[in-house]
């Protein structure tokens, strides 16, 4: 099934903008069943997402690595435009991703280290051992995972670098106003 | 109760991850998706756009070439000659606020924050499939309609102005719909 742009659409024009409606083009694609209807998409989505997990030690090995290589990179060239998104990209991603592969640690760890990267004024005056620590982080958590006896330990971890962190970017931000209330503004991620 | 026929819908999702690809591509079929289009940039996404049409976007926010809000903003285009209206779903790392008003105002349709769950990402397709929303445009603004409740205490410089809140909804299923989930 496609949209079809010429369905009719209805226009009403106001003095500074127009409101546009048109008939659902995906309407067609909601089914009406009974009660007795047991399918459940999402508990199917659910159990195919647990049977994949079996692959996500391997992710989240790889993607720690491209975090690892990146700040690498930055340690023997500086920081660059390309280097510093490299390095955001990669926190980025396991920031989104390290929760659905059972690394939730890990991925608070990583979301610091983003907005340290998104947030300090200038990265080379960054403490090259807070960005170092971060990255270390993460890659004890994904490697020693296996132990359960780190769970604990690991959410520790990444509550003492956030905490570090957000430290530094306070006082770092106390004149750009904008960022220090960027900084404090609770996240609308979804809980672990 | 109603439920999405999966098979007659076509996505499109675009993520530079290959893990998040995989994810998604996972949970879509397991809906019972059959038509998934994949891309890793916004460059190749909007391509791709112009030639499967896909019914409904997912997109990640922070990629190269160009990212999920220029794509959004390229999509959102009301004289092209592509389909301007296709639902888009924001589904981002990023998970401050400020970052939900400016994929609003780039006329994203539902923002997802990761991580992801089977749950969020079929409630936000149910969203677009059952409740979608009229569109508005301005000067500056060609999208879904920002507005998901009317106040008319609203006094701000952004105040449409024009007579009377008017926009024609069309029948909410979402409600019944919802109790499938």
């Amino acid at each position: 099934m496609a949209n079809d742009k010429s369905a009719a659409l209805e226009i009403k024009a106001f003095a500074d903008h127009h409101v546009i409606t048109q008939p659902n083009p995906l309407r067609k694609v909601l089914r009406r069943v009974t009660e007795k209807d047991l399918d459940d998409p999402v508990a199917r989505a659910e159990k195919a997402l647990a049977d994949l997990s079996s692959e996500f030690k391997n992710w989240m090995t790889l993607e720690a690595d491209r975090l690892s290589n990146a700040h690498a990179v930055i340690l023997k060239d500086g920081f660059t435009d390309q280097t510093r998104n490299e390095l955001f990209r990669a926190a980025h991603d396991i920031k989104g991703d390290a929760a659905t592969f059972g690394y939730p640690s890990a991925g608070a760890a990583a979301e610091s280290l983003c907005r340290i990267i998104e947030h300090s004024p200038d990265l080379d005056e960054v403490p090259s051992d807070l960005i170092a620590h971060h990255i270390n982080a993460v890659q004890a958590i994904v490697r020693d995972r296996t132990k359960l006896d780190t769970v604990s330990m690991a959410g520790e971890l990444s509550r003492q670098l956030r905490g570090v962190a957000d430290t530094y970017l306070t006082h770092a931000n106390r004149d750009r106003p904008e960022h220090l209330e960027a900084i404090l503004a609770p996240s609308i991620a979804p809980a672990d | 109760m109603f439920r999405i026929d999966f098979n007659k819908l076509r996505f499109l999702v675009c993520d530079d991850n290959p893990h998040m690809r995989r994810i998604l591509r996972t949970l879509l079929h397991s809906f019972g998706a059959r038509e998934v289009y994949e891309s890793e940039d916004g460059a190749t996404a909007l391509e791709m756009y112009s030639h499967y049409v896909p019914d409904i976007v997912i997109t990640d926010w922070a990629m190269p070439i160009f990212d999920g809000l220029e794509l959004a903003q390229m999509i959102r285009q009301p004289e092209s000659k592509g389909n301007p209206f296709a639902p888009i779903i924001m589904l981002t790392g990023h998970s401050e606020k400020r970052r939900v008003t400016v994929a609003r105002d780039a006329g994203v349709t539902e923002f997802l924050a990761k991580p992801i769950s089977a749950k969020a990402l079929y409630q936000r397709i149910l969203n677009v499939v059952a409740n979608p929303r009229p569109f508005i445009k301005t000067k500056t603004y060609f999208g879904p309609d920002r507005r998901r409740n009317t106040s008319n205490a609203y006094i701000g410089p952004e105040r449409r102005v024009g007579g009377e809140v008017e926009v024609v909804q069309q029948p909410s299923l979402l409600d019944k719909a919802r109790s499938s989930v």
